[in-house]
C-alpha cells in the first residue's frame, strides 16, 4: 500500500481519537498532519480535514446519543448563533489579519485550559 | 431563547469562517465560563459542527479541493477510534474528561501563539488519482 495511505489512515486516527474523546479539535490535530506529514497543500488540506471529521463527529453523536439523551433542546440557540455567525464571517473574509486572531485565539485557549485545570 | 448562546456561536462562527478553531472556542465557552457538564457541552459542540461543516463540504467537493486519497484512509481509521474514545467519553467522569480538555488546551494554546505563517510544502500530493 502506498505511504499516503498509511499516513493518512493514522493521522485519520489520531483526529478520531481526539474527536470522540473531548468533541473538539479533531481539526487541529488533523491539519497540520495532512500539511506536514502528508504533503497536502493549506487549502486542500483545510477541505480535506472537513470531509473527514464531519463522519467522525456524526460517529461520535451517535455513540453520545446511544449513553444519553442528545442535549437537542440546548444545542438550537448555538446552531442559530452560528449560521449567523457564518455568513458575516463568509462577508468578512480576507479585511482581518490573521496574524492578531491567531495571537487572541491562542491566549483565550490558554486562559480556557487554566480555567478548566485549576 | 438565550441570547448568550446566540452570540457565542454567532463569534465562534465568524471564526470558523475564517478557519479558525471556532469549534474549541465554543468549548471553553461552554465549559469554563458557562460551567456546564462536560459531557453535554461536547455534544452540542459536536452537533454545532454538523450543519456548517455539510454546507462547506459541498462547496469543497463542488470545487474538487478534497485528496480522497488521503481522506478515505483517514475516514476508515478516523470512524473506529472516534466510536471507541466517543464510548470511552460516556463512561469517564466528568470531571476527568474537563482535565483532559484542559491540557488539550494548554498544547493548543501554546502552538497557537508559536505558529508563523506556513512556508509552502516541500513536496505536493497531486489530487487525482494516477
Amino acid at each position: 500500500m502506498k505511504r499516503i495511505t498509511w499516513r493518512a489512515a493514522l493521522s485519520g486516527a489520531a483526529a478520531g481519537t481526539i474527536n470522540g474523546l473531548l468533541g473538539a479539535g479533531g481539526g487541529m490535530v488533523l491539519v497540520p498532519m495532512l500539511i506536514g506529514w502528508c504533503g497536502l497543500s493549506d487549502k486542500h488540506a483545510f477541505a480535506t480535514a472537513i470531509s473527514i471529521i464531519l463522519p467522525l463527529c456524526i460517529v461520535s453523536i451517535v455513540v453520545y446519543g446511544c449513553h444519553a439523551p442528545l442535549p437537542l433542546a440546548e444545542s438550537l440557540p448555538y446552531l442559530v448563533g452560528g449560521a449567523v455567525g457564518g455568513v458575516i464571517g463568509g462577508l468578512l473574509f480576507r479585511r482581518v489579519s490573521a496574524g492578531i486572531l491567531h495571537k487572541l485565539l491562542g491566549a483565550l485557549i490558554l486562559w480556557g485550559g487554566i480555567r478548566l485545570l485549576v | 431563547m438565550s441570547w448568550g448562546a446566540v452570540v457565542a456561536g454567532a463569534v465562534c462562527g465568524i471564526l470558523s469562517a475564517f478557519g479558525i478553531g471556532g469549534g474549541s472556542l465554543l468549548m471553553i465557552w461552554m465549559t469554563a465560563v458557562l460551567n456546564m457538564e462536560q459531557q453535554t457541552a461536547q455534544a452540542i459542540n459536536l452537533l454545532y459542527f454538523l450543519p456548517a461543516a455539510s454546507i462547506s463540504l459541498i462547496f469543497h467537493i463542488h470545487n474538487r479541493q478534497i485528496c480522497w486519497r488521503a481522506a478515505v484512509p483517514a475516514i476508515l481509521a478516523g470512524v473506529v477510534t472516534a466510536a471507541l474514545s466517543a464510548w470511552a467519553a460516556s463512561c469517564l467522569e466528568a470531571v476527568l474528561l474537563r482535565k483532559a480538555f484542559g491540557v488539550f488546551l494548554l498544547v493548543i494554546g501554546v502552538l497557537e501563539l508559536r505558529k508563523k505563517p506556513s512556508p509552502p510544502p516541500k513536496r505536493q500530493v497531486p489530487l487525482q488519482n494516477q
